[in-house]
């Protein structure tokens, strides 16, 4: 399974609003910041263009000159710049297409992972396990546990301990494929770690000083979520956003080579793998194009998120 | 075919543990192929290995019922007749075919003498009679048989008398068996059914001894007893299998290999590398796609290359029974969609493993009619057929078809199809027992693609169990849900005509029927092709078993 990488490393002098100009100066020396920046620059640009630049439609057969006589896919012609594929369909077309469908589930799914793990680890970490005294009637008092800490972070356990590739192809058996299930497997398979991140973190600024102080002065604890205590979960959030995206893109293509990921025709990097693997051997091509296309792009969004850590790690800061 | 499936090119089932099956047709041993034997005849001696992508399901000839399982049954077992190279029937633990009464009802078999059942050991258990033919058919029959009764029990041994109280469990012996002496028994049938000696020579009516078939079904299933001309030495789930020389066995001069190694669970490019390096004598399942073009193009194999075209039928079903009144139950819609379908290009990318098919019956069965192909591909047609069924702008569906290698892709290519004259479908692809429910579920797919391959060559087994209104229930394989009582009463008056031209005339006639309603639109009829290595003798695609491993052969070679 795709795992994330190992927690940042905390820091009280976490990073405050007032630091992203350190964090710019630190961003802007390091190579691989604009390697992995302009990697991911150049694949949206791509995506968002593919209507554009793709020759042709993505998921048009060309028949009978699409193909060889003998049925197999075309090499590179004037015509069809990297070749077909083995319905005679376009390859640089599918691939440039099959970069909307990768970034489309990566961003959406990341995004909603991202959402559901900073509820649920904020939660957690922020409010405890709480013991309220509630009066009855009749003026006598008692004590309810609500474990809203043990309960969350219970659950975002059993959650990570699902077999979640078993559960995606036993989901799609029984509603069948989509996009839209793809992106709901994807967030509910990413928003776990994220939520551990955030809680381990939250744990540990609820008993900060400067959040002790905020109580003192009587902030409600909106007021302290809000304005002391998530302004500081930004920048970690904002790194495992970005290497979440290179997981769901690299899960993604995983669920599209399963056959349980992006119905076809819709191009997907995956399932362009996928549909070819008996060529890997006569022409390979029609393999590595499309895993090409992934590893770039996962290296893209790796390098981007790592230079993202380091610069938010103060003690790269000199 | 229904519950058994043909494992095609490289299926990248994974663990997924896919029942894929076979059994093959054609009249003739492949006809371009080369004189396998190379001028000499078979020779003695040697070990022969064949892969196949999946494994050994069953090995209690009862439940044998795809692919990789029914070579194995057919490699320990002998029924009371078999196939010669072709599809006419010969005698094999009979003693010459059966005597047949005049109102067709009753066939009387004299059985061999001296045939041994053999132990897994070597060692001679006892001599095979009568009892056993009778036992082995009741047990077929048995709804209590463990794991589970067997697949084909009424579909092919329903026509014996009382052979349905069996089936209900009120009986355990049915009437119509007899045993007359200790070498002759008796089947009495319902009616005069001219499928039953065929039914006779398939796997499930193989003989089994009672003292090890009876009571503990597991361990018959894991270390099967048979008269057949090799025994099990060894299995390993998922791994391999292994067959030495029956000793004792009864027909002289057979077999002729020591021993045959299954290599179970191996991919297919996998398997074609090894033979192509000369480590693997026969690959079971047929050549990968993806090299499909190199190896069959390459001169180097061009003696090691073999194939002819199965008695099998690729097609789309189409619902006619949809639910709520829905587009395809109106005749002129799917009449519409079969002039949409353009098959030629669907024979350009399954690489021309196949023959463009106008109707329901393939080449090399009785019944088949060239000259039958109703629907051209003309998508201006079909755009105003729809039009007319009041359908102008299409509508939208979905299309099932299984993952495995090339079928996808097919259904890709019918989806294009489809979309050129309006109607959108959603492809679902299903791992293949996820498919199989699918299909045995009426109204869960309007639109799927899947072949039907003969249980044994006779045109009947290409209506009955497919096309009838009694099929369009739960677990039935007619998944167009087709019903037409005209075509039942012809299909059951045609079963038991004796008359061959008649016959023919008649099953041609009930083709034309059903391809007027247009429940499927046959898409192919597919060829086989298989690669061996260059020492294997004897090797032949069969009409009835594709690949029958007990008449092969290693040359002695430089």
């Amino acid at each position: 399974m795709i795992e994330l990488v190992a927690p940042l490393p905390f820091h009280d002098e976490d990073v405050a609003p007032a630091a992203r100009s350190r964090v710019w100066r630190h961003l802007r020396r390091n190579p691989a910041f604009w390697l992995g920046a302009s990697g991911v620059t150049l694949i949206v640009g791509l995506a968002i263009l593919a209507p554009i630049i793709a020759p042709y439609d993505p998921v048009f057969q060309f028949r009978g000159d699409g193909l060889t006589p003998g049925g197999d896919p075309l090499g590179p012609t004037s015509r069809f710049l990297l070749g077909t594929d083995k319905l005679g369909r376009d390859e640089l077309s599918r691939l440039l297409f099959g970069a909307r469908t990768s970034l489309l589930v990566g961003i959406v799914g990341t995004l909603s992972a991202t959402v559901i793990g900073v509820a649920v680890g904020g939660v957690a970490g922020f409010v405890g396990d709480v013991r309220r005294r509630v009066r009855l009637p009749g003026g006598r008092a008692a004590v309810v546990a609500l474990p809203v800490e043990s309960l969350l972070m219970r659950l975002t356990d059993a959650v990570l301990s699902f077999p979640i590739l078993l559960l995606a192809i036993a989901l799609v058996a029984v509603v069948g494929s989509s996009l839209g299930l793809v992106v709901v497997i994807v967030a509910g398979f990413l928003w776990t770690s994220i939520a551990r991140i955030v809680y381990s973190r939250v744990v540990v600024l609820r008993q900060l000083d400067f959040v002790a102080a905020a109580r003192a002065l009587g902030a409600s604890p909106r007021r302290v979520l809000g304005r002391h205590v998530l302004p500081h979960l930004a920048s970690i959030v904002v790194v495992y956003a970005t290497l979440g995206i290179a997981s769901a893109i690299l899960f993604e293509a995983t669920l599209s080579f399963l056959g349980v990921g992006v119905p076809p025709p819709t191009p997907s990097w995956g399932s362009m793998i996928f549909d070819h693997i008996t060529y890997y051997n006569t022409d390979t091509r029609v393999v590595a194009l499309p895993g090409l296309a992934i590893m770039l792009t996962i290296l893209a969004f790796n390098l981007l998120g790592d230079a993202l850590a380091d610069a938010l790690d103060p003690h790269h800061w000199k | 075919m229904d519950r058994r499936r043909r494992a095609r090119g490289a299926a990248v089932a994974l663990a997924l543990g896919l029942i894929t099956t076979a059994c093959g047709a054609g009249t003739a041993p492949s006809g371009s192929a080369p004189d396998p034997s190379g001028g000499t005849g078979p020779e003695q001696g040697g070990t022969l290995s064949i892969a196949f992508n999946s494994d050994i399901q069953h090995l209690d000839p009862a439940l044998a019922y795809d692919s990789v399982s029914q070579p194995a049954v057919h490699l320990i077992f002998d029924s009371l007749l078999n196939y010669d190279t072709g599809t006419k029937l010969v005698p094999a633990l009979a003693d010459g075919m059966p005597t047949v009464s005049a109102d067709g009802k009753a066939y009387t078999f004299k059985l061999h003498a001296g045939v041994q059942f053999v132990k897994a050991d070597g060692s001679v258990l006892r001599e095979m009679t009568a009892d056993d033919v009778a036992y082995s058919i009741n047990r077929v029959l048995d709804p209590n048989l463990k794991p589970s009764p067997s697949p084909v029990e009424s579909a092919f041994f329903g026509s014996i008398v009382g052979a349905t109280d069996v089936i209900a469990g009120t009986t355990e012996t049915a009437s119509g068996i007899k045993v007359i002496d200790a070498l002759t028994v008796e089947f009495d049938l319902v009616n005069a059914d001219r499928t039953f000696l065929n039914v006779m020579a398939t796997t499930f009516a193989s003989i089994v001894p009672k003292e090890f078939a009876a009571d503990d079904t597991a361990a018959f299933d894991a270390a099967p007893v048979g008269t057949g001309p090799f025994l099990l030495k060894n299995y390993t789930k998922g791994q391999s299998a292994q067959f030495v020389r029956n000793p004792h066995y009864w027909q002289v001069g057979q077999p002729y290999l020591d021993a045959i190694d299954f290599r179970l669970s191996v991919d297919g490019d996998a398997a074609l590398l090894q033979v192509e390096a000369g480590q693997l004598d026969v690959l079971g399942d047929p050549i990968p796609s993806g090299s499909f073009t190199q190896v069959t193009t390459d001169p180097r194999y061009k003696d090691q290359i073999y194939h002819h075209t199965l008695v099998e039928v690729w097609f789309l079903w189409m619902d006619t029974q949809q639910p709520g009144n829905g587009p395809l139950t109106n005749v002129k819609v799917r009449q519409a969609i079969a002039h949409a379908i353009d098959k030629d290009h669907i024979v350009q990318i399954i690489h021309g493993t196949g023959t463009k098919a106008g109707c329901i019956f393939p080449p090399d069965l009785a019944g088949y009619d060239p000259a039958c192909d109703p629907y051209d591909y003309d998508p201006a047609k079909a755009k105003q057929m729809l039009a007319e069924a009041g359908y102008p702008n299409g509508f939208a569906t979905t299309l099932y078809a299984d993952t495995t290698d090339p079928d996808p892709v097919v259904a890709e290519a019918i989806q294009q199809d489809l979309a050129q004259v309006g109607i959108t479908a959603d492809l679902q692809k299903q791992e293949f027992s996820t498919f199989l429910d699918t299909l045995f579920t009426p109204h869960t797919g309007p639109l799927g693609y899947i072949g039907w391959y003969q249980d044994y060559p006779d045109t009947s087994d290409f209506i009955d169990p497919i096309l009838t209104c009694a099929t369009t229930v739960k677990g039935g394989a007619n998944a167009s849900q087709y019903c037409n009582p005209a075509v039942d009463t012809a299909a059951a008056a045609a079963k038991g005509m004796t008359d061959d031209a008649a016959r023919i005339a008649a099953y041609q006639e009930i083709q034309r029927k059903i391809m007027a309603d247009a429940p499927w639109v046959p898409l192919y009829f597919l060829e086989q092709f298989n690669i061996t290595s260059k020492r294997v003798g004897g090797f032949a695609i069969h009409p009835v078993w594709i690949i029958d491993v007990r008449g092969l052969w290693i040359k002695a070679g430089p």
